[in-house]
């Protein structure tokens, strides 16, 4: 029997955020192309945060959404494209609407692990709209298996036609994987995914564990291009899903090829693990804090490990950025 | 275009009111419906009005809903008719009903699951509150000849066979699931009803609804007929989740409303039925059905967590109500998503 994996590809939106959202529109294109000729299923682009984010408070991109939307949209053929939309920094009418006008074909709508709820019209919008939708449950080291269950069923129920978690600190184990993966497929009617980070190398092998628990959906980024330490190295993924009997429909020189351009043409930096990004993953900080970390406690000269270990206390998520400040203050006083 | 609408809801109540004579004992008498101005509501009203208007009856409707004006705006055709009154309530805070009242159709509460898992206690108020509050103010009333409860065929549990769900078969049940807060509720609203009757002596039956499906029927709802019109509608795909052999079965809005409006004549106090179809279709056969019918091979997709070994079966076994209801599905399944494809068709164009 055929084990078909479905690959979505978000060099283009996680890359984002390791860029500090500055991917310009001609990168954007020759992304696309090189994915679109490897045979990339889904293409994902946009701000970091996503379609709508782009602010003072997460970040402000280079190019607006309408722009990346139509760049990316000219130059992929057989790859569908696809956006990640948290509501809230998208709305429907604002952002959603132009986005399937302009011709998204996959819409992720994400929400924090516990808070599927607010995903409820926008998901609906979107199968309203024809259009492809999953639903995302961000952070989701911060819930229980038990929790991202009931999480993902309401999402399932709203109209997701798969549910992807996201370790969107890179703090997973292979044997949380397994757990959650697995009480996801047994709970829900609909493909389960993995999204990877690596701040603790196991982006691929967590991703290798998850489709072992019955996952169909991966995520993966040229050279793991993507927040923080990146996410699961997509070439990688491919050849290591093909070495194992797994099909992608990924032509795996040509990924090679489209990665070997992504590192030339649209990263300044590889995506490593750096010491921060490891004191990141077992803090369990979401990777999207990286580039502001690094800035403020650089101005504030503290020990970046430090804000990590307090952001992970007071289990700050993604959209509180604002706390990372008022964490190096709390720093610098106590240090006083 | 509404007229065009108009006109195939019209047929579709001549189609299905086989024994339109019955009604007679109806004529002078008040009819409330709870849950008026949703889809169970409107085909009542729809279904009075043929009717009314075929054998020159008068049968008074209330309809109580907590948006009249949205019922208004939907179907002007039926709000300007004089047999209609509105009452505008939520049926959790009720208290007085109409003195005239001599039947009651208690529709009241959403069986849209988005909606019992993004608020499980309003969910749990609707049916419990609501169905005591109803009760309570029926209580009240001098003439009331007969009181139909429509609860849920998800009083039953998980069907672990691949039976027909008859009256009395009961599955296992996990009440720690917030998913199951409708069926707890609709289960404990049946329990008020036996307290109702048993102590007060309120001339209640209850229905169990199965699947329906036609007009009205918001094809945005989150269950598989629904989806795959909507994906056939718009060009498709059509997408199958979850396990395809699933088998159901649809009864058609027009049979759905006579068969109601049957029960307040010919249901027996104190009696349960199962409101549905016995004809069982699994979803990959129902899906194909909607692509034959939408004119166009569109592709057919199936996305699921996992490979399914069983098949999971949820079709009432309806030989009680074809018994003592004399009742009768009129529309076949395939004329049922040809009339629902074209209606929501023309209301698309409109």
């Amino acid at each position: 029997m055929i084990k078909q994996i479905l690959i979505s590809d978000p060099t283009l939106r996680d890359g984002n955020h390791a860029c500090a959202h500055q991917l310009s529109a001609e990168q954007i294109a020759i992304y696309s192309e090189a994915a679109d000729k490897a045979g990339v299923p889904i293409v994902e682009v946009g701000h970091g945060n996503g379609l709508g984010a782009s602010s003072l408070q997460v970040g402000l991109s280079k190019e607006d959404d309408k722009t990346i939307l139509e760049t990316a949209r000219k130059h992929l053929n057989k790859s569908k494209l696809g956006i990640h939309v948290i509501p809230g920094f998208a709305t429907i009418k604002r952002d959603l609407v132009n986005a399937i006008d302009i011709g998204v074909e996959v819409i992720r709508v994400a929400s924090h692990c516990t808070e599927a709820d607010i995903t409820q019209r926008h998901l609906g919008y979107v199968r309203e709209r024809g259009k492809e939708a999953y639903g995302v449950l961000m952070m989701s080291h911060m819930a229980s298996a038990s929790v991202l269950v009931e999480e993902a069923q309401k999402m399932e129920l709203y109209g997701a036609e798969g549910i992807i978690i996201m370790d969107s600190a890179g703090a997973y184990l292979p044997s949380d994987v397994q757990e959650k993966i697995s009480a996801l497929v047994n709970g829900l009617k609909v493909p389960v995914g993995f999204h990877a980070h690596n701040n603790l190398g196991m982006a691929v092998a967590n991703s290798i564990t998850a489709i072992e628990s019955g996952a169909k959906i991966l995520d993966g980024t040229a050279r793991g291009f993507g927040a923080g330490a990146g996410n699961a190295q997509l070439e990688v993924l491919v050849a290591v899903l093909e070495k194992m009997g797994y099909v992608t429909g990924i032509d795996l020189y040509k990924i090679l090829d489209a990665s070997d351009i992504a590192e030339k043409k649209i990263m300044s930096t590889v995506p490593t693990i750096k010491s921060d990004s490891i004191v990141s993953g077992l803090s369990g900080v979401f990777s999207g804090f990286a580039k502001h970390v690094t800035r403020i406690s650089n101005e504030y000269e503290v020990d970046p490990r430090d804000v990590y270990r307090e952001l992970g206390k007071r289990k700050i998520v993604g959209g509180q950025e604002d706390i990372i400040i008022e964490v190096v203050m709390d720093l610098i006083r106590n240090r006083k | 275009m509404s007229l065009a609408k108009n006109k195939i809801v019209f047929e579709d109540c001549k189609a299905s009111c086989v024994e339109i004579e019955s009604f007679s004992i109806l004529d002078n008498q008040s009819i409330l419906v709870t849950g008026g101005t949703g889809f169970v509501g409107k085909w009542i009203a729809e279904m009075v009005s043929y009717i009314n208007f075929t054998s020159n009856l008068n049968i008074k409707l209330y309809l109580l809903g907590r948006d009249i004006v949205k019922f208004k705006d939907e179907v002007p055709h039926l709000a300007e008719k004089s047999f209609i009154n509105f009452i505008e309530q939520d049926v959790r805070y009720l208290h007085d009903l109409p003195s005239d009242l001599n039947y009651i159709i208690h529709a009241a509460g959403s069986p849209d699951n988005r909606e019992h898992v993004s608020d499980p206690l309003k969910t749990i108020e609707t049916f419990y509150k609501g169905t005591q509050s109803l009760l309570d103010a029926a209580s009240r009333i001098q003439d009331l000849k007969k009181i139909v409860h429509l609860s849920s065929h998800q009083v039953y549990g998980k069907n672990e066979t691949e039976q027909l769900i008859s009256e009395n078969s009961f599955g296992p049940f996990e009440a720690l699931n917030i998913a199951n807060c409708y069926a707890e509720s609709k289960r404990i609203a049946e329990t008020l009803c036996s307290y109702y009757k048993n102590n007060l002596r309120l001339p209640i039956i209850i229905l169990r609804p199965f699947a329906f499906i036609g007009p009205y029927q918001d094809i945005e709802k989150p269950w598989a007929i629904n989806s795959f019109i909507r994906d056939a509608i718009l060009g498709g795909p059509i997408r199958i989740l979850g396990n395809g052999l699933t088998e159901r079965s649809y009864l058609y809005a027009s049979d759905m409303a006579y068969c109601i409006l049957k029960s307040l004549i010919d249901g027996k106090i104190g009696e349960i039925y199962n409101l549905g179809s016995s004809t069982p279709i699994s979803l990959n056969e129902l899906a194909i059905k909607i692509q034959n019918q939408s004119g166009s091979k569109m592709e057919i997709l199936t996305r699921s967590s996992k490979d399914y070994l069983s098949v999971s079966k949820l079709v009432p076994n309806t030989d009680k109500i074809k018994k003592e209801l004399n009742f009768k599905e009129v529309f076949t399944i395939d004329e049922a998503i040809n009339r629902t494809i074209l209606w929501n068709q023309l209301k698309r164009n409109n």
